[in-house]
């Protein structure tokens, strides 16, 4: 199995850079990945929540339980 | 676990709010806003002097209501068609599947 | 299984479909299910009438939301440092 179809090397490839993570919700977030597990939480920096495309709020650091997320995209 | 946790895992992000105020978004249209003095790896969380916000669109529930409940204190304002409600309470577990972002508020 | 050692105190319940108790905590589980004893209130007994003249409780613990503690049962220094050790 090749390592580029592998998606937890994916995930850890593309930690520090800026992601955008959906949740099941429709919420999305945009910022940079700090650190994520096998739950799929996900630790974002500089966060901009989007609700139907308008920003509704911005975080410094956000913690994202990995329940709710439906992907997590290289920006 | 599979072998994508880095050695920097997003719980320590947690254990780094530990004693700070935090920003809790919850599951059902609710926020709360409390010093965190508790956690674990489901997310369970225990707040101090929890604030909580609930948004509704609903304007059924009219009337105010008092609530002696361990002291918790409910006020129901209403603008427009959006509906805030906000309770406290000195001290709360939430059950972490309620649970959908933790963020540091910065005061 | 840190907060599983850490409940043994009166509580009050809020639960994910509304209703709230409030009782004594007699016993708790691994999964947070709880059972109450001597339930003194519960909110909207008009919402809930078949709630009345409930004594006691077993709650399965997926349906809690929260659960209401008294700041003086417990030490939030102790708390905090099991949180930290506890991973």
């Amino acid at each position: 199995m090749s390592e580029k179809f592998d998606p937890s090397a994916f995930l850890s490839k593309i930690i520090g850079q800026p992601v955008i993570v959906k949740l099941s919700s429709g919420l999305e977030f945009h910022g940079d990945l700090q650190s994520i597990d096998g739950f799929m939480n996900v630790v974002l920096e500089d966060t901009k929540e989007y609700n139907k495309g308008k920003l509704t709020k911005t975080y410094a650091d956000a913690f994202i339980r990995g329940n709710n997320v439906m992907y997590i995209s290289q920006a | 676990m599979s072998g994508i946790a880095a050695p920097n895992e997003p719980l320590d992000m947690i254990r780094l709010s530990l004693d700070e105020k935090v920003y809790v978004k919850l599951r059902g249209a609710r926020e709360m806003v409390g010093k965190l003095h508790g956690y674990d790896s489901h997310c369970n969380v225990v707040l101090g002097d929890a604030v909580e916000t609930i948004y509704e669109v609903d304007d059924t529930t009219l009337e105010t209501k008092v609530s002696t409940l361990c002291g918790c204190s409910k006020k129901q304002t209403r603008t427009n068609k959006l509906q805030t409600t906000t309770k406290k309470s000195d001290m709360l577990f939430i059950r972490g599947d309620s649970v959908i972002l933790i963020s540091t508020v910065s005061e | 299984m840190l907060f599983f050692s850490f409940f043994r105190t009166l509580v009050d319940q809020e639960l994910k479909n509304g209703i709230e108790v409030k009782g004594f905590l007699k016993s708790m589980d691994q999964y947070l299910n709880l059972k109450l004893d001597n339930i003194s209130m519960i909110t909207d007994e008009v919402k809930f009438p078949q709630l009345v003249a409930v004594r006691n409780l077993f709650i399965r613990g997926s349906m809690v939301r929260y659960i209401h503690l008294n700041p003086q049962s417990i030490s939030t220094d102790l708390l905090q440092d099991a949180s930290r050790r506890g991973k």
